[in-house]
C-alpha cells in the first residue's frame, strides 16, 4: 500500500517492517480468503457486536490509513492499529514518539470526515445543486472556483492543507466539476462505516487514561492516539478467537498491555483450549515448560503473564519458536531436559538485547535451527563431518562475546547435543559468519548424501575455513549433492587460487569467466541435461581449465575449453556454437511439437537479451581468436578476420548525458567502469592491419577475454530474466557493467558473494550495476527489475519483501521432464485436499484427523477459523481460506497416514488413488516435490525445489525477510492445476509460470508484505483470467 | 519451400503491424538486424526571439541522416492535417538485395495515415515524496493542461512514486483522463527514469505524432534505468520529452542537467517552474508548442550504420541563418534479431 506514511517512511523503513499475520474477525467472516492463508481467525469480536464508527466512506478512510481497499471490514482496525504501531510515531517502539506525517494526516482526515459527515446530513449524501451550494463544501475541501463558477466550475487549491487531504482521500473532485459544468445535481454518499471492534471499545478505552468510556468511547481514536494500546490491540487481533477470549477475562486487557510487545512479537502461537495452554511437545512437555516459565499450563492466565514477562520476552521467544515447527521437531526441542538445557543456552547471562525491543524481529536462527536441524536415525542430530570437527570451527570463530563463552565448554563436548545447546545460544549472534549459520549450510550439504558420499572432516574443516569468502558458492553443493568431496575441494582449491591473482582486471575476468561457466554447467545439470554419473567428471573438466592462470590470452583459452568440457557432457560433441549453446539452455532436446516451440520460445529470448546487451557472439569471438592464433604462426587471414573485428568495435557505449566532471561530482563513488571502457576502447581492425608480430599477435587475443566472460555472464543473466523486465533489454552495459573486481563497489570487494545492486537512484551513475558474484542470480535479477512491474491497483506496492522470491519461483524451476500423469496428479491431490474438507465439514470423526494435519501448515487463528467453518458446514468459506500449498499437503499426508482410510474420497480421491496405483513415482510426494516446490535459498541455503511441510514464516530484519516469501509455496501448484484443466501440455508450463507470476503481482494489493491472504487473492483472480482467456500475452498459446 | 524461403517468410511474418524497414546485418553468421522504423521528426523552427516560424512547405527543409540526404515522406504543420508526399518503401524501390532491406508487412500507408491523426500526449506525473508539497498545485496544473488542449489529441495521464501507475490510458475523453489526474496518491520513492521508460516505450507502440510530458520534482533516488538509455529510446522511437521541473535548476543540479540533456536530444524542452503559475505558463508552452511543430517522415536511405546516426535538419539559404531549428538529434536503430534459417526450419517452432 501507497499511503501519505510513506511521505516519510518510504523505502527504507518498509524493508524493515514487520508483522504475523493478518487479523480478521470471524464468527461472521465476510471474505474468507482473509482467513485464508494460515495466518488468520478471528479475534473474537464482543459478543455485543460492538461497533466503531469511521467517518466517510470506507474507502476513503482505508486510502489515509495505507490499508488495502479489499481488507474486510474485520480487518480494518487490526489493520489501522497496526499502521499507527510501524509508521505512526518517530523513535523506538517502546518509547512515546512524536508522530509521523502519517498519523498527523491520518487524523486531520478523520476530522474533515467528520465535517463532510455534518454536510452530508442524516441521510448521509453531499449534494450539491449549484455553485452557490457548493461554497460550504469548497470550503471543508480547501478548493475554490478557479473563474466566476457560472463561467466555468473549474477548481483549484485553496488550502494546501485541506485539498491534499480531499485528493489524497479520494474524493470525486472532477465529477464534482463535471456536475456544476453540466447544471446537473452532485451527489456523493457519505455514509459512516461501521466496522467490528475485538471486545468492546469501552474494555479499550478503560486502558487509556485519556478516554471517555461509555458512549464516547470511540476506538477509533484510541487506537490513533495511543501506540501502546494499538499494540496490543494488533496483537490480540492474531489470537485466535477461544484464546483471546480467556486473555480478555483473565488476566484482562490491562495487565497484557505492558507485554503488548512480547505479545505482538511472539503471542501468535499461544493457544488456549478449555482454559489450557497448548505449549509445544503437547502433554508430555507440559511440566518442563510448567518449570521453564514458572507457572502451569493448566493456569492460562498465569502462565501467558509469566511467559510475556519473563526474561525480557525470550521465554516468549522459545515458546514460540518451538510452536511452529512441526509435531516431530517439537518432540525433540520439547524433551524435558533439552527444553531447560536450550533455554539457558539461549537465555544466556546477558538479556540484552531484548528480543522484542528492535521493530523488526530480530535473527531467525533459532527457527532455522528448529526448522531444519536433521536428526540422524539413531535420534542424534546430525553433525557434518565430526565433533572433533565442530569444536575446532568454534575455537576458530570465537570472536564475538557469545561465541566466545563457548569455546573452552566446547573443549569437553562428549555428543552432538552438545553442539545443538551451543548452536542454540549462538543464535542470538546476527553474524552471518557465525557457527550457526555454517553449520546450517554444511547440514544443507550434506543432508541426502549417502553415507559413502558425506562430507568428510577435511572437506567440513576446509568448507567452514572458506566459509566468509565462499559461503555463497556453496549453493552448488547444496543443490547437487553427487558433488563428492574431490570436486567440492578442488572448487575451493581453484576459486582460492584465481582469488590470488594479483592483475585486478586478469583477476576480475577470471572470476568472472569462472563463475559464469559454473553457472551454466548448473543450469544444464539442474535440466537434466548432464547425467548423474558425469555430475563430478563434468564438473571438474569445467572447473579445471581455470588452474594456474596467469594472463588474459591464457584466460580466454581456459573459458573457451571450460565451456566445450561442459558442452561435450551434455552432447559429446567437442564443436559447437553460439546458437547451439542457447538452445542447449533453452533446455533439453524436445520431440512434441508444443516442446519444440516452448524451447524455441525460451531460446528466443535469450537471444532478445543477448542483443539487447549488445554481447559480442562466441561464434566471433572464437573464429578471431582461432583467426589470430593462426596469423600468429604465419597464415595470412587479415583480411578474413578483419569483419569479424568490426563485428567487436560496433559495440557503442550509450551516449552519455553527462561530462566526466559532472559524473565525478554527481555520482561519488561510482567511478566509470573500466572494464567496460576497455571494451569501447579495443580495435583489433587497428592491431589486425598494423602487421603485428606474432607475439603483439597472440596478447592481442587476450583481449578478447572481457568480452568472452560478458558473453557467458549474459548468458547467465538472460537465462534468468524475470519476467518483465526491462533493464536486461534497455540498459545495454547492464551485463557489462557486473563487477567483479571491487572496483565499482562503495563497501569493498565481494567477488564470492551474493551480488549487491549499486547505482541505482543515482541519474549520474549510468544504472544501476551488480557488484560481486553469480550465485543467487535468479534472486538479484528479480530485485533490479520487480519495480517495471506496474501494479493494477491505484496505492498498490510492488513488495520488495516478497516479490523478488515469487519470481524467482517462477523463473529458476523448468518443467521438461514433468509429464501429464505428474501434471494431473498435482491437481487431483489439491481437488482430493478439497474433498477432504468437504467430508470434514459432514463427518465430526474425520474433522479432527483433517484439522490435526492442517495445523502443521497453519498458525491457531487460521486453524481455529477452518474448524469453526467446518463445523459451520460452510464449505465455501474453508475452500476460499485455504492454500493450494495446503490443500496438496491435506491429501498427501491424510494418505500417508491413514493409507486404508479411503472410504472419504471422492471422484478425485478415487482417481489419485488409481492414478497412484499407475504411476507411483510420478504422483510420489518426492517427485511432486521436487518438480512443483519452490527454490529455499535463505531458508535452507538450496536451489533445489521443495515443498516444506512449514507454516509460514514471519519476517526479520535484514536477508531474513526473505524468509517469509520462501515459505509461500503455493504458486506452482496452482498454476499447475490450472494448466492441466485448461488442457496445457506440461512443457507450457515453462511460459505460462512466469507470466501468471507476473499478472499475479500487477494484482497484489496489501496492506503490508505479510499480507498472504492478498497473495492468495491475486493468484486466484489471476486463475479466474486465464480460465477466461483474458490474459493477453496468453491467449494466442492455447492449448497443447 | 526451401528453408532459405520458409525462413524469410517466418520472418516477414513477424513484422506485421508496423510500417518498418529491415536492414540485414553485414554478414550471414550474426543473426542481429536492426530495425529502422518510419523515422518521424518533431520540428519547431523558431526566429532569434522565439517565436514560431510558420508556413514552411517541405521543399524548405533539408533533412540529413549521417550525412545523407533523406526524402521526406510525409510534412505537417501544427494540427493540420499531414500530408504524404512519398509512398512507403513497399511500393517504392528499397528492396535491393543487396541492402538487405526487407518491406514492411503492413502497408506503409498505415503508418502514414496515422501520422495524420492528431498528437498522442503521454503525461507522467511525479506523486513521490518529493513531491508532498505542491501536490495539489501541481494537480491544478496538470488538469488545467488537460483541459486546455484541443482538437483530436489523446491523453494518457500516468503517475509515478517507486512504481509507474497508469491512471488513465490514452483516450481523447477528457473527463476521464481529469479522473485520473484526481486519482493520484501521494507517497513513496521517486523512480523518474523507469516510469520514463515505460512511459516511452508505451508511447513507442503508438503510431502517429507521440509527446511525452513528464512533470516531476526532479530527484530520482530509485531508478535502476539511467537517463540515458530513456533518451536513447525516445530518440530511437521519436518521441520528444517535455519535462516540467517544479524546482529551481539550480537546487538540483544533476535532475535539472539531465531535464535539459534529455529535453533537447529527444527535441523536447525543458521548462523550471517552481510556481503555479510558471507551472501553468510551462503547460501553455507545451501546447503552444505541440499547434507549431512541423511533423516531418521518412524512410532512410541505405546506411550501413548499425549503431548511432545523427539526424541534421536545416532550412538552407539565407533564411536558415536565422532561425533555430529543434528536433531531435539522431538515433540508434533498434536492434533485433531473428533465428537463424536453419533453426527455425529444425524447430519448425514458428507457426
Amino acid at each position: 500500500m501507497k499511503s501519505p506514511r510513506c511521505l516519510l517512511f518510504a523505502g527504507f523503513f518498509f524493508w524493515f517492517v514487520f508483522q504475523t499475520a493478518i487479523a480478521q474477525n470471524a464468527p461472521v467472516v465476510a471474505q474468507s480468503e482473509v482467513a485464508g492463508t494460515a495466518q488468520t481467525a478471528a479475534p473474537a469480536t464482543s459478543a455485543s457486536g460492538d461497533e466503531a464508527t469511521i467517518p466517510g466512506p470506507l474507502r476513503s478512510f482505508l486510502r489515509m490509513a495505507g490499508i488495502s481497499q479489499k481488507a474486510t471490514l474485520q480487518e480494518v482496525l487490526p489493520l489501522l492499529a497496526r499502521n499507527v504501531v510501524i509508521d505512526g510515531y518517530h523513535g523506538p517502539q517502546d518509547r512515546p514518539g512524536r508522530p509521523t506525517e502519517y498519523l498527523i494526516l491520518l487524523m486531520r482526515y478523520v476530522q474533515q470526515a467528520r465535517e463532510l459527515q455534518a454536510l452530508a446530513g442524516p441521510e448521509g449524501e453531499i449534494r450539491v445543486g449549484n455553485c452557490e451550494q457548493a461554497a460550504p463544501l469548497l470550503a471543508v475541501l480547501g478548493y475554490r472556483f478557479r473563474q466566476e463558477c457560472a463561467k466555468d466550475p473549474s477548481l483549484e487549491a485553496a488550502n494546501s492543507e485541506r485539498a491534499f487531504l480531499t485528493i489524497d482521500s479520494g474524493f470525486p473532485l472532477s465529477e464534482l466539476e463535471e456536475s456544476l459544468r453540466s447544471a446537473k445535481i452532485f451527489k456523493y454518499p457519505f455514509p459512516a462505516t461501521k466496522v467490528p471492534v475485538i471486545f468492546t471499545q469501552n474494555e479499550w478505552a478503560a486502558n487509556d487514561k485519556n478516554a471517555a468510556t461509555g458512549r464516547n468511547a470511540d476506538v477509533v481514536d484510541l487506537l490513533l492516539r495511543n501506540r501502546n494500546l494499538a499494540r496490543l490491540y494488533w496483537g490480540i487481533s492474531r489470537i485466535d478467537a477461544e484464546t483471546a477470549n480467556d486473555l480478555r477475562q483473565s488476566p484482562g486487557l490491562g495487565k497484557l498491555l505492558p507485554y503488548a510487545p512480547a505479545l505482538d512479537f511472539y503471542g501468535s502461537q499461544i493457544c488456549i483450549r478449555s482454559g489450557k495452554v497448548l505449549v509445544p511437545g503437547g502433554p508430555a512437555a507440559e511440566s518442563a515448560w510448567k518449570e521453564l516459565v514458572g507457572a502451569s499450563p493448566e493456569s492460562s492466565a498465569e502462565f501467558v503473564t509469566a511467559l510475556l514477562a519473563k526474561d525480557a520476552g525470550w521465554a516468549a521467544t522459545y515458546f514460540d519458536t518451538l510452536s511452529r515447527v512441526s509435531h516431530a521437531r517439537q518432540a525433540y526441542f520439547a524433551d524435558p531436559h533439552r527444553l531447560q538445557v536450550f533455554y539457558r543456552a539461549l537465555r544466556g547471562k546477558d538479556l540484552s538485547p531484548g528480543p522484542t525491543r528492535p521493530v523488526f524481529r530480530p535473527a531467525p536462527g533459532l527457527l532455522l535451527l528448529a526448522t531444519n536441524l536433521q536428526l540422524d536415525p539413531d535420534g542424534q542430530p546430525h553433525v557434518p563431518g565430526s565433533l572433533a570437527v565442530w569444536k575446532d570451527i568454534i575455537h576458530r570463530k570465537g570472536e564475538s562475546k557469545i561465541v566466545g563463552e563457548w569455546t573452552a565448554r566446547a573443549k569437553g563436548w562428549k555428543n552432538p547435543e552438545q553442539l545443538v545447546e551451543a548452536l542454540v545460544a549462538f543464535s542470538r549472534v546476527g553474524d552471518e559468519q557465525s557457527p550457526l549459520q555454517v553449520y546450517l549450510v554444511l547440514s544443507e550439504m550434506d543432508r541426502v548424501r549417502p553415507p559413502e558420499q558425506r562430507l568428510s572432516p577435511q572437506t567440513v574443516t576446509l568448507l567452514a575455513e572458506k566459509f566468509p569468502r565462499f559461503s555463497n558458492q556453496y549453493l552448488f553443493f547444496s543443490e547437487f549433492h553427487d558433488l563428492n568431496n574431490d570436486s567440492i575441494t578442488a572448487f575451493l582449491k581453484l576459486a582460492d587460487e584465481l582469488d590470488h591473482i594479483h592483475n585486478t582486471a586478469l583477476r576480475a575476468n577470471a572470476v568472472g569467466l569462472f563463475q559464469a561457466n559454473t553457472s551454466l554447467w548448473q543450469i544444464l545439470a539442474r535440466q537434466g541435461q548432464i547425467p548423474s554419473a558425469e555430475l563430478n567428471p563434468s564438473w571438474q573438466a569445467a572447473i579445471h581449465p581455470f588452474a594456474g592462470i596467469t594472463s588474459s590470452e591464457q584466460l580466454f583459452d581456459a573459458g573457451r575449453s571450460s565451456l566445450r568440457e561442459m558442452y561435450t557432457a551434455v552432447t559429446g560433441k567437442r564443436e559447437f556454437s553460439q546458437d547451439d549453446l542457447v538452445e542447449l539452455l533453452a533446455g533439453p532436446g524436445q520431440v512434441s511439437a508444443d516442446g519444440r516451440r516452448v524451447r524455441q520460445e525460451l531460446a528466443t529470448r535469450i537471444r532478445a537479451v543477448l542483443t539487447g546487451q549488445r554481447l559480442a557472439s562466441l561464434d566471433t569471438l572464437f573464429a578471431l581468436g582461432d583467426g589470430m592464433n593462426q596469423m600468429a604462426n604465419g597464415q595470412p587471414l587479415a583480411n578474413v578476420l578483419l569483419p569479424l573485428a568490426s563485428d567487436l568495435k560496433e559495440f557503442e557505449l550509450p551516449r552519455t548525458l553527462f561530462t566526466a566532471g559532472e559524473r565525478t561530482e554527481w555520482a561519488p563513488g561510482m567511478p566509470a567502469n573500466p572494464h567496460t571502457a576497455l571494451q569501447a576502447r579495443t580495435d583489433l581492425t587497428k592491431i589486425i592491419k598494423s602487421s603485428p608480430s606474432p607475439k603483439e599477435l597472440m596478447e592481442a587475443r587476450g583481449l578478447l577475454t572481457p568480452f568472452l566472460r560478458d558473453t557467458l555472464v549474459g548468458l547467465n543473466y538472460a537465462y534468468y530474466e524475470p519476467p518483465g523486465a526491462q533493464m536486461l533489454h534497455n540498459n545495454p552495459v547492464f551485463v557489462r557493467s557486473h563487477d567483479f573486481s571491487g572496483q565499482m563497489t562503495a563497501g569493498g570487494e565481494q567477488s564470492w558473494q551474493i551480488a549487491s545492486l549499486f547505482g541505482s537512484g543515482s541519474p549520474a551513475a549510468g544504472g544501476a550495476h551488480l557488484a560481486g558474484s553469480l550465485a543467487d542470480l535468479p534472486f538479484v535479477l528479480a530485485r533490479v527489475e520487480q519495480d517495471f512491474i506496474v501494479p493494477e491497483n491505484v496505492q498498490a506496492l510492488i513488495w520488495p519483501q516478497v516479490v523478488p522470491s515469487l519470481m524467482t519461483g517462477a523463473v529458476l524451476p523448468r518443467w521438461w521432464r514433468v509429464t501429464r500423469n505428474e501434471l494431473h496428479a498435482v491437481t487431483l491431490y489439491q481437488r482430493t485436499g478439497e474433498e477432504l474438507l468437504a467430508a470434514a465439514a459432514e463427518n465430526e470423526k474425520l474433522r479432527p484427523l483433517v484439522m490435526d494435519i492442517l495445523s502443521d501448515r497453519m498458525f491457531p487463528q487460521g486453524s481455529e477459523y477452518v474448524e469453526r467453518s467446518l463445523a459451520a458446514d460452510n464449505l465455501p468459506q474453508v475452500l476460499a481460506a485455504v492454500t493450494p500449498g495446503q490443500t496438496f499437503y491435506l491429501a498427501a499426508e491424510f494418505r500417508r497416514r491413514f493409507p486404508d482410510q479411503n472410504d472419504y474420497w471422492r471422484a478425485a480421491g478415487r482417481e489419485l488413488d488409481d492414478l497412484s496405483r499407475r504411476y507411483p513415482s510420478e504422483t510420489s510426494w518426492e517427485r511432486l516435490s521436487e518438480d512443483f516446490g519452490v527454490p529455499h535459498p535463505a531458508m535452507e541455503g538450496n536451489y533445489s525445489r521443495a515443498l516444506l511441510d512449514v507454516k509460514p514464516f514471519p519476517a526479520f530484519m535484514g536477508y531474513a525477510s526473505r524468509l517469509l516469501a520462501e515459505s509461500w509455496d503455493s504458486n506452482n501448484l496452482y498454476w499447475a492445476r490450472l494448466a492441466d484443466e485448461k488442457g496445457y501440455s506440461p512443457v507450457m508450463l515453462n511460459l505460462l509460470v512466469p507470466e501468471l507470476t507476473r499478472r499475479m503481482i500487477e494484482k497484489i494489493f496489501a496492506s503490508h508484505f505479510e499480507d498472504w491472504p492478498a497473495l492468495l487473492n491475486a493468484m486466484r483472480e489471476t486463475g479466474e483470467e486465464f480460465r477466461q482467456g483474458k490474459i493477453a500475452s496468453l491467449r494466442p498459446m492455447g492449448p497443447g | 519451400m526451401t528453408k532459405r524461403s520458409l525462413f524469410l517468410f517466418l520472418f516477414f511474418s513477424f513484422l506485421v503491424g508496423g510500417a518498418a524497414v529491415w536492414l540485414r546485418a553485414q554478414d550471414n553468421q550474426a543473426n542481429i538486424r536492426v530495425k529502422v522504423e518510419l523515422v518521424q521528426l518533431n520540428v519547431a523552427v523558431m526566429d532569434h526571439k522565439g517565436g514560431y516560424i510558420t508556413g514552411l512547405n517541405p521543399s524548405d527543409f533539408v533533412v540529413l541522416e549521417d550525412g545523407i540526404r533523406q526524402k521526406i515522406a510525409t510534412f505537417g504543420e501544427g494540427n493540420e492535417a499531414t500530408r504524404t508526399l512519398i509512398e512507403g518503401p513497399e511500393e517504392g524501390k528499397s528492396k535491393s538485395a543487396d541492402e538487405g532491406a526487407a518491406p514492411p508487412a503492413s502497408d506503409g500507408a498505415s503508418g502514414l495515415r496515422s501520422a495524420m491523426m492528431g498528437a498522442n500526449v503521454f503525461v507522467l506525473f511525479d506523486t513521490s515524496n518529493y513531491m508532498y508539497h505542491g501536490f495539489v498545485f501541481a494537480q491544478d496544473a496538470i488538469a488545467d493542461f488537460v483541459r486546455s488542449l484541443e482538437g483530436p489529441d489523446r491523453i494518457a495521464f500516468y503517475s509515478y512514486s517507486r512504481d509507474l501507475s497508469r491512471a488513465s490510458i490514452l483516450s481523447p475523453d477528457r473527463s476521464q483522463v481529469l479522473r485520473g489526474v484526481r486519482s493520484t496518491v501521494a507517497g513513496d520513492d521517486a523512480a523518474l527514469y523507469n516510469a520514463l521508460l515505460l512511459t516511452v516505450k508505451d508511447a513507442g507502440q503508438i503510431s502517429g505524432r507521440k509527446v511525452v510530458v513528464v512533470f516531476s520534482n526532479g530527484p530520482d533516488n530509485s531508478s535502476m534505468v539511467p537517463p540515458e538509455d530513456v533518451a536513447e529510446l525516445a530518440q530511437s522511437k521519436g518521441i520528444p520529452i517535455y519535462m516540467i521541473s517544479t524546482r529551481e535548476a539550480k537546487l538540483e543540479p544533476v535532475s535539472a542537467t539531465v531535464f535539459e540533456r534529455m529535453a533537447a536530444a529527444t527535441g523536447g524542452e525543458a521548462y523550471f517552474a517552481k510556481t503555479w503559475r510558471d507551472q501553468q505558463k510551462a503547460f501553455a508552452a507545451i501546447r503552444n508548442d505541440l499547434a507549431h511543430l512541423y511533423t516531418i517522415s521518412y524512410y532512410p536511405q541505405p546506411n550501413p550504420n548499425r549503431g548511432w546516426r545523427a539526424i541534421t535538419v536545416k532550412i538552407p539559404g539565407e533564411r536558415g541563418k536565422s532561425v533555430r531549428i529543434r528536433t531531435r538529434d539522431g538515433y540508434r536503430p533498434l536492434p533485433t534479431m531473428a533465428p537463424s534459417p536453419e533453426r527455425a526450419a529444425q524447430e519448425g517452432g514458428l507457426q
